[in-house]
């Protein structure tokens, strides 16, 4: 029995070794061509991610691919792939996008980001999407200096955090919040407004700053409240806020719930009241699903993408490698496209081959590189990120549902 | 175990358990009660069409859950465990339904309108009787094989083997489920003449109530599959012998009842059931997807524990009640809608404090808990 337990010992030992030894031994290893790397990886804070020939480089993506907000993630998935396609090969080494399935959830994106901390190869992350799963993923990234650069996460306190690691391209659930506000008082002249969130970071938060913006402005916020997120019947909520007659339902949250809220409205006594989206609840998804009571509803996205070459390039890519449109999954194709090249375009610049023939990305460098891009034009329009970590932050575009489509309303 | 409880400390702890539990029973109570005075009395917030609307909903999801609870209790009621696959018997259902829907929807019916009518629209009747049909037939298939392929060869063990088996096969169908017909959620397409929010008006204080053509067809025939259920089981040979298996197995099999074959049935009769709630979840909420099966799965458990796990009057009356609780409580007390399930979780802990055995359960043998 002892002895069987000292020779797994033995084994494991030997295996831990064996494992570490190349990585270790490497940087010593003597070869003509290339930079010695060892005193820049010394000197970088968080040390080097270390690629051997034959390896790829990992871009990681974290995101819902399962369940009801499997969309956002299959696209953030799809533009990214586009991305690394695009990126073709540095140095002779490849890129690789692994996107990995969080559920949108603070646990998934613990797990998820537990899984890249173990691959060194790992060396930026492209995500996570959804605010409450990047919550749980920044500490993890943090001690390991792995660069985020998220699609989506709009969340106002996730760049309060004084992360060094997280950045983020779409605009704030702050601006977004106000400008809802803003628009449903002053340009479409609503007073009483019931304001409904799913209870997670992201809806939760857009529904708060919406309602009290909406109070600062003089109108009546007849209801602030949670719904379950996931059921398939909301006529019970919906019937208890029809009682204070508002002029609209202003939605945090995402499609599945949208939808649901839309299609329970003109049974719940309802059928008068507005239904005003968000970023969220924007997508052919939400079209499809909900039909004839759609019509007349709001939503917002980021600025949509401007007519560009590079978009149109994109947007073909797209439609011929998943066989539909761009922005049909979720509004967020272009940006997780444009974080990913932007991730992509740091680790080409901060790299360098090394002695052994290995490529060397210092971590820390890769990090101060990713927060300070200036005016890199990506296909979404000109990012520029601030010291807080937040790359774009120009308010929303507003939509209305008019005979089954999204049409521009600002 | 219970040679040690007739000990002195064991005993205080169980005098003291005695003492607590009705406290904390009377204190949730008192709250409920204080909170329906102030919304129901002092603040008269809502008026009569808040409430009717409630109702309905209410009752709609309640037939829904009673179906389902009764499938568990059924099961438990025979072989003493819980099915926790029974909501992925409804999700396949409740699938088979959608694809029903989708092939009539496809097929078009020569010379009836211009455009050509689907069969579904120029015959909603019998679309929906075979769409009920092919879930139900589906989901009895399902269950059937869960029982032989997860639970019979497991028959002689120990209680908490089964459940994990259980719990596994759970995992696999809703994944496979969703490998098979991907994580998207569709959305069924119900015949024009029962389209989703179409029904009869009802003017109530000048407001519009809508009682949907689904709503109605949901509740109707939730309480018909149930009457028939109860009498097949009381007043049939099959439910004589299943009553006969569910109260003592091996004097059963001594009496010439078959009892693989009687457990088969039950699986079969309860796959049955869960597939018409499937497929009435589908036309009434119109949402189908690999995890359809989890929450109502769930909910319908806890409705069958607090009717009294194993008696099917019980699961009927759990599953009403559950409904109504989950509709009308939030408002009735003036909480949050995000409480929701506390508010019906915190009164079947009530219910349960009172009674211990459920609203109708009887009290268990040691042979049988």
């Amino acid at each position: 029995m002892k002895l069987s337990r000292l020779f797994i010992l033995a084994v494991i030992f030997v295996m831990i070794l064996s494992a570490c030894g190349p990585a270790a031994e490497a940087p010593e290893a003597e070869e003509p061509v290339g930079v010695d790397p060892t005193e820049i990886c010394e000197n970088d804070d968080f040390g080097c991610a270390v690629i051997a020939p034959g390896q790829t480089i990992k871009i990681g993506m974290g995101s819902p691919m399962t369940g009801g907000n499997a969309a956002f993630g299959i696209d953030a998935e799809q533009a990214g792939m586009i991305a690394v396609a695009d990126a073709g090969e540095h140095e002779g080494f490849q890129f690789e996008l692994i996107a990995e399935d969080d559920g949108g959830t603070p646990e998934g994106g613990a797990a998820v980001a537990n899984k890249f901390a173990a691959d060194p190869t790992v060396v930026g992350v492209a995500g996570h999407l959804f605010s409450g799963a990047t919550f749980a993923a920044m500490p993890i990234y943090e001690e390991l200096g792995i660069p985020m650069l998220s699609p989506s996460a709009t969340n106002p306190d996730l760049t309060r955090q004084g992360s060094r690691v997280f950045n983020r391209v779409p605009f704030t659930d702050e601006a977004q919040g106000q400008a809802a506000a803003e628009y449903m008082f002053n340009d479409l002249g609503f007073r009483k407004v019931a304001f409904l969130h799913d209870g997670q970071d992201y809806g939760k938060g857009l529904a708060e700053i919406a309602a009290a913006t909406f109070e600062s402005l003089g109108g009546e916020v007849v209801e602030l409240m949670g719904i379950t997120p996931g059921e398939a019947d909301y006529s019970p909520v919906l019937s208890t806020i029809a009682a204070q007659s508002p002029d609209a339902l202003y939605f945090g949250g995402y499609t599945q719930e949208g939808v649901v809220l839309t299609n329970n409205m003109p049974t719940s006594g309802m059928e008068y009241v507005v239904f005003f989206g968000c970023d969220g609840t924007f997508g052919v998804d939400y079209l499809a699903r909900t039909g004839a009571n759609g019509e007349g509803t709001y939503h917002a996205t980021p600025r949509t993408p401007p007519e560009t070459p590079e978009k149109d390039g994109f947007d073909a890519a797209y439609q011929e490698r998943w066989g539909q449109a761009p922005g049909e999954l979720s509004p967020f194709s272009w940006n997780s496209y444009d974080t990913t090249t932007m991730l992509i375009k740091m680790v080409k610049e901060v790299s360098f081959v090394g002695t052994d023939g290995s490529l060397y990305i210092p971590r820390g460098a890769l990090v101060d590189a990713v927060r300070n891009l200036t005016s890199y034009v990506g296909i979404s329009g000109t990012y520029t990120c601030f010291p807080d970590g937040d790359c774009n932050i120009e308010g929303p575009t507003f939509w209305i549902v008019e005979n089954g489509d999204f049409v521009a309303v600002n | 175990m219970d040679a040690n409880q007739s000990s002195p400390p064991k005993l205080t702890r169980r005098n003291y358990s005695k003492i607590i539990r009705p406290i904390f029973g009377i204190l949730v109570l008192g709250y409920i009660l204080w909170r329906l005075y102030l919304v129901l009395i002092v603040e008269q917030a809502y008026s009569a069409e808040v409430w009717v609307r409630l109702l309905i909903s209410g009752l709609i999801i309640g037939g829904v859950y009673a179906l389902i609870a009764i499938g568990y209790t059924l099961v438990y009621g025979i072989l003493f465990m819980i099915n926790f696959a029974h909501g992925e018997v409804m999700m396949i259902g409740t699938f088979a339904g959608y694809f029903l829907f989708e092939i009539t929807k496809g097929i078009n019916v020569a010379g009836a309108g211009n455009p050509p009518l689907s069969f579904s629209d120029a015959y909603p009747f019998l679309s929906v009787i075979l769409a009920f049909l092919v879930g139900m037939t589906v989901s009895a298939t399902a269950g059937y094989f869960l029982e032989k392929i997860a639970y019979r060869p497991l028959r002689g063990a120990p209680r908490l083997i089964p459940l994990i088996s259980a719990i596994g096969a759970s995992f696999f169908l809703q994944n496979a489920a969703q490998l098979l017909f991907s994580p998207q959620v569709r959305d069924y397409a119900n015949p024009q003449a029962i389209a989703r929010g179409s029904g009869w008006n009802l003017m109530i204080n000048e407001s519009r109530i809508v009682i949907t053509y689904t709503g109605v067809l949901t509740f109707v025939l939730s309480i018909l599959l149930m009457i028939g259920l109860y009498v097949m089981v009381q007043k049939t040979k099959l439910g004589k012998a299943m009553r006969a298996v569910a109260s003592d197995k091996k004097t059963a099999a001594l009496m010439g009842i078959d009892v693989d074959a009687i457990i088969s049935r039950t699986f079969i009769i309860s796959g049955a059931l869960a597939g018409a709630a499937g497929v009435m979840w589908g036309l009434h909420n119109g949402l189908v997807h690999f995890y359809v099966g989890f929450l109502p799965g769930i909910k319908a458990f806890t409705a069958a524990v607090l009717g009294g796990i194993g008696n099917i009057p019980g699961a009927m009356l759990g599953g009403m009640f559950l409904g109504l609780v989950e509709s009308l409580g939030p408002t009735a007390l003036g909480i949050s809608f995000q409480l929701k399930d506390v508010i019906a979780f915190l009164i079947m802990i009530v219910i349960l404090v009172f009674r211990p055995s459920g609203l109708l359960g009887e009290v268990l043998s040691e042979e049988k808990v």
